[in-house]
């Protein structure tokens, strides 16, 4: 199996979208925060001084787990979009091993676009902070809290994603899928029945990073009178929707001839 | 011993049945020209062969196991399928640094293998940018890296120049003459006529012969060449003989299904005389177009004295 997860790794190294992505993802998560930070205080965003102001820039990573997410699902609907499958499945022809190597290696790669998420919004956070000569008023254990919420929740939905690549084929459509899902339809969905919304996987692994449900992060807009999943919870939530995901394609999509 | 095994193969894709019932071996250490005309069945059995397709019935071994059996699959057999399964923004080097992994193959071992196919100048290029015969080579190097025992090679010569078709000639005789096991499919025969001991032709999913280039030739229909003043009348004495096809091209008479002793004697018998009678050996071409019922291979009509035979066959 390490085998087949150090090719999977190989293969995302070697293509620029991977790096392509990572940078969109950390961009807009900077951005993102760069937008928050700016009208905090303004009455409709409480000031950053506080520490409910401060960690509403500091949890904007959906952007970072969003590209990961359609990395993961590119990674694994490209190899039909490119026909590649032929020479991965001639390399190692238990195809339920690559689809798990292909989860693991995604997961992996997802951490370091949690990392750059977490990263480009605590930069910009605390260069905000330092200019208004506020204090820092989150403690650094929930700083880092935040970042390791984003790098797992980054890491989930990459393999996530690499599990839905394999049972969409079809590149373009698993990628617009995704992003609407994340962009609209969780919102819809979230904002119409609260209590819904925190077992939602895009809203479930923001809220990972200390995003507020219908506040932080990507999740849907307005306010919510539910609370989100307690950290485990929220984990082992998309984490289960991945290996469920994962075992339907090994079901039935992988085992479809290759032709 | 047969190092590949097909028995009572068949495959359907829904109501297209693409191959039916196929059965034949491939020696070990023989290079084997797979031929058949387009939609044959060729690609199919190679894919079934490789465990890329299931069969619907009957089996496909390599060293009597199925290839997902194999302990070791990419480093006993090499396989190039189709020149477009690359990434695009991948460089060839990378493209083969993943498939090194997959069999512990290492950067020498990459090396090797560029140069063998001559892509050395241009191994760290994006392969999206790489020509359909750039990328059939790269498909050969992937296939050649790990200097594996047994090759499938899938219609190899499709998207190469002449250039390309004569160095990949050289290369399969080269492989040949290496002792290793090489199924080559084609559907022009004169691509691999050069290189191949034996031939497996299919036509509609079915096997048509299993033969070596010796016995497909002696198939073929060898023609005799008569020049004579009256060519009218032998074509009316060959034309009472039901096996004999033959047509007139001014004083010349060709003439298929018969020995040019037979045509002699049944020249002298009508008192036509003869001024010169030469064989054309048979064609490997004809010989396999016949089999697979291609345009030339049409059972030939008996011309008359202004046909060729060349349009005969039009």
């Amino acid at each position: 199996m390490s085998r087949l997860v150090r090719i999977e790794l190989l293969k995302l190294r070697t293509t620029r979208l991977t790096f392509g992505l990572l940078a969109i993802g950390t961009a807009l998560c900077a951005l993102d925060a760069v937008l928050r930070d700016a009208r905090a205080g303004n009455g409709r965003l409480p000031p950053l001084d506080t520490a409910a102001g401060l960690s509403n820039g500091l949890t904007v990573t959906g952007f970072a787990m969003l590209m990961a997410w359609v990395l993961g699902v590119t990674m694994a609907s490209g190899e039909f979009r490119h026909q590649t499958a032929t020479l991965t499945y001639l390399q190692a022809p238990a195809r339920s091993r690559v689809l798990r190597a292909k989860m693991i290696a995604s997961g992996i790669v997802g951490l370091a676009f949690g990392a750059g998420g977490a990263a480009a919004t605590t930069a910009v956070s605390m260069i905000f902070v330092a200019a208004r000569a506020d204090p820092i008023s989150v403690g650094s254990g929930t700083i880092v809290r935040y970042a390791v919420g984003a790098i797992v929740g980054a890491a989930l939905l990459a393999a996530l994603g690499a599990a839905l690549g394999s049972v969409i084929r079809g590149q373009l459509g698993a990628v617009i899928g995704v992003l609407v899902w994340a962009l609209f339809v969780e919102s819809i969905v979230g904002g119409l029945f609260n209590s819904i919304g925190p077992f939602l996987p895009f809203t479930a692994a923001t809220t990972l990073a200390g995003a507020r449900l219908g506040g932080g992060g990507f999740g849907y807009s307005g306010s919510s009178t539910a609370s989100p999943l307690p950290f485990l919870a929220a984990g082992l939530l998309v984490a289960a929707m991945a290996v469920a995901i994962g075992a339907v394609a090994a079901q039935t999509t992988i085992r479809r001839d290759v032709t | 011993m047969s190092t590949i095994e097909v028995r009572g193969l068949t495959k359907r894709f829904g109501t297209v049945t693409a191959v039916d019932g196929l059965d034949f071996e491939v020696d070990s250490g023989s290079v084997v020209g797979f031929l058949g005309p387009n939609g044959a069945g060729k690609t199919t059995t190679l894919r079934v062969l490789l465990g890329l397709v299931a069969p619907t019935a009957g089996t496909a071994t390599i060293n009597g196991h199925p290839y997902a059996s194999l302990p070791d699959p990419v480093r006993l057999v090499g396989a190039a399928l189709e020149a477009s399964a690359c990434h695009p923004g991948r460089s060839a080097r990378n493209h083969l640094r993943i498939h090194a992994l997959a069999g512990g193959a290492g950067p020498r071992d990459i090396n090797r293998a560029l140069d063998a196919v001559g892509l050395s100048d241009v191994a760290d290029r994006r392969v999206g940018g790489f020509s359909l015969g750039m990328r059939q080579r790269l498909g050969l190097a992937t296939a050649l890296l790990h200097d594996p025992e047994i090759l499938i090679l899938d219609e190899p010569a499709n998207g190469l120049d002449p250039e390309g078709v004569r160095w990949l000639r050289r290369t399969l005789r080269g492989l040949a003459g290496e002792g290793r096991t090489v199924l080559v499919s084609s559907h022009i025969l004169a691509e691999v006529a050069q290189t191949v001991d034996r031939v497996i032709i299919l036509d509609r999913g079915r096997l048509v012969t299993q033969s070596s280039l010796a016995e497909l030739a002696a198939r073929g229909r060898r023609t005799v060449r008569v020049r004579t003043p009256e060519s009218r009348r032998l074509l009316d004495a060959l034309g009472a003989r039901e096996y004999i096809d033959a047509r007139g091209v001014g004083d010349w008479v060709h003439v298929s299904g018969a020995t040019a002793e037979e045509v002699g004697l049944l020249a002298a018998r009508h008192a036509i005389p003869i001024f010169e009678a030469t064989t054309d050996g048979a064609d490997l071409e004809d010989a396999f177009l016949a089999l697979t019922n291609g345009a030339s291979g049409q059972p030939i009509r008996r011309g008359g004295a202004d046909q060729s035979p060349e349009e005969a066959c039009r």
